[in-house]
């Protein structure tokens, strides 16, 4: 009880303080908050981090800067490929590497599909904290299906370890287009039918609607990013304002929601896969001819310096700091993850909330635990 | 009067989504696996548990022993002694520890010979941790039979090569030999 001091109000004895975790269906991974509750009121929370930590920064300085991409998998290991991407642009920029267009071409069409499964868990395990056992079903079996053509493509099914420093490890293989043209056409439809079951149900609606406010205002002072900004109403998609990759070249709209609450952080994400489905059917189209992977320096030292790399991963601006002595092994790498920013929001935004008001909102945040601890 | 219409709404709702469980339960067919007893339809490109392919034609593994591997490997899996040296040269032991392995791949595009794959073999679970060491044996492909046959290779073709350079220095020696005699008649 010493280490808890509820940070406002004085603590009396109706408090009681419990801890939601380490372990616990909601917390989407090893988090412990510690809650102060007054009866169903929370009156503080204290998130309890580093449950998960594994020290990758320092693993991924310590080798040479081709071998630290299998370790961003470990990142946000719901969108592996996202995290690959951040730290094979910032390896690039620190090399000076170029990236053939086909290979850029591949790289979004590969994170947008990424970019759906990550979303599809966040649907899935964000009706399921809610009550709706139904719908993550179904949303792991769609998951599946897209999983099993990652697999197609990469071999892996989680850690894929994919887009790298030049390019992309490998091209489609044969009849990939066609197969995930057929999976994005029924994938629509499901979404549809998801639209019915969880988004029109009121007992949803009325459990996310107004429930944990976001002002932009807010959202802009803590740095958060991706959806939870954009559930804010501020426009902001690092793929549209600092596009990279083929992603100048797509046609896609941001969508935004001015409400800030629960259901719009969600209402962005359903959208974002709408959207992410509408790239991926751009890239498979427009797919250039040419190769999958640049020239490479045999022995990679790139000259003293530093680069910066900001990337739009499923939760948020995904950023990775290099800094080069002209050696072989980075001396710092640093990430910027979205989900430590969006974690540190949650005691603001849990003061004063019912206890399944405080899930609803954790889970709207979509942290993954894996990224926060790193 | 908001209290009907609430429920009415709620009611509406329930009807829905039990609409599209009811096509799900009885359109669809079943996407779980039963698994032990059915096997998933897996990738070819799949990243499972590693093998060195053997060459009939040549009957050795393709591996020489190089530690290219060893070297790109993020997390030191491999460890090799070699055989034999210069062109016939191939692997006494190559351990590679899968305990520690993220099957990340850069081994295999690390190998200029061809020498490591990977199979579609994902089987890993078990309960000593010494099954996950794997030995030579295990992972060459035709165990240690293909061993003993790249190294008999090895030995013949080391043999066959010494041979050919001490023929080649006696014929030298000969030759140089001839002309100082040829210089003196």
């Amino acid at each position: 009880m010493t280490a808890m001091q509820p940070a406002v109000g004085a603590s009396t004895s109706s408090d009681m303080t419990i801890n939601l975790g380490p372990q616990h269906p909601s917390t989407h991974g090893v988090l412990r908050l510690m809650v102060a509750l007054d009866g169903e009121y929370v009156k503080s929370c204290r998130p309890v981090i580093g449950y998960l930590h594994r020290g990758l920064e320092r693993m991924m300085a310590s080798r040479p800067y081709r071998q630290s991409v299998p370790f961003t998998d470990r990142l946000d290991y719901c969108a592996s490929l996202n995290s690959n991407l951040a730290i094979s642009q910032a390896i690039e920029r620190i090399g000076g590497m170029a990236v053939p267009e086909r290979a850029q071409c591949l790289r979004v069409m590969l994170c947008e599909m990424n970019r759906i499964a990550s979303h599809l868990i966040f649907f899935g395990t964000y009706a399921a904290d809610i009550g709706a056992t139904t719908a993550f079903l179904y949303a792991f079996r769609e998951r599946e299906r897209l999983l099993d053509l990652l697999e197609a493509y990469t071999g892996a099914r989680l850690t894929y370890n994919w887009i790298r420093p030049g390019g992309v490890a490998s091209d489609m293989p044969e009849g990939y287009a066609a197969a995930v043209c057929t999976f994005l056409d029924g994938f629509l439809k499901e979404l549809d039918a998801y639209d019915t079951l969880l988004t029109g149900n009121p007992i949803f609606r009325v459990r996310t609607e107004g429930v944990g406010i976001i002002s932009p205002e807010k959202a802009i002072a803590y740095g958060a990013s991706g959806p939870v900004l954009r559930g804010s109403g501020v426009n902001i998609d690092l793929r549209r304002t600092e596009p990279y990759d083929a992603y100048p070249q797509m046609q896609f709209d941001v969508p935004v929601r001015t409400e800030g609450d629960c259901l719009a952080r969600y209402l962005v994400r359903v959208e974002e896969m709408r959207q992410s489905a509408r790239i991926i059917r751009q890239c498979l189209r427009e797919m250039p001819e040419g190769e999958h992977w640049g020239k490479q320096p045999k022995v990679f030292r790139p000259a003293a310096g530093e680069a910066y790399s900001r990337t739009e991963s499923p939760r948020g601006e995904l950023s990775i700091y290099l800094v080069s002595d002209g050696t072989a092994n980075p001396v710092r790498v640093r990430v910027r993850g979205p989900s430590f920013v969006h974690l540190s929001m949650l005691p603001e935004l849990v003061r004063g909330v019912k206890v399944a008001d405080m899930i609803a909102i954790l889970g709207s945040l979509d942290t993954v635990l894996g990224e926060v601890d790193r | 009067m908001t209290l009907i219409s609430a429920f009415l709404r709620g009611f509406v709702s329930i009807l829905q989504g039990m609409s599209i469980t009811l096509l799900n339960l009885v359109g669809r067919r079943k996407i779980t696996l039963q698994y032990p007893y059915q096997r998933p339809n897996i990738s070819p490109r799949w990243r499972g548990i590693f093998y060195l392919p053997y060459n009939d034609e040549a009957g050795r593994l393709n591996c020489v022993g190089c530690t290219l591997c060893a070297q790109a490997c993020p997390t030191g899996v491999i460890t090799m002694t070699k055989m034999g040296a210069g062109k016939h040269a191939s692997v006494n032991e190559f351990t590679m520890d899968l305990g520690r392995c993220m099957f990340c791949n850069l081994c295999i595009e690390a190998c200029p010979f061809d020498a490591i794959h990977m199979s579609t073999r994902f089987e890993l679970a078990s309960v000593d941790r010494g099954v996950s060491l794997l030995a030579i044996d295990k992972l060459a492909q035709g165990g240690a039979d293909a061993v003993e046959r790249t190294r008999r290779t090895i030995e013949a073709a080391l043999e066959q090569e010494a041979a050919a350079k001490a023929a080649a220095a006696a014929a030298k020696a000969a030759a140089s030999a001839q002309p100082t005699e040829g210089t003196g008649a």
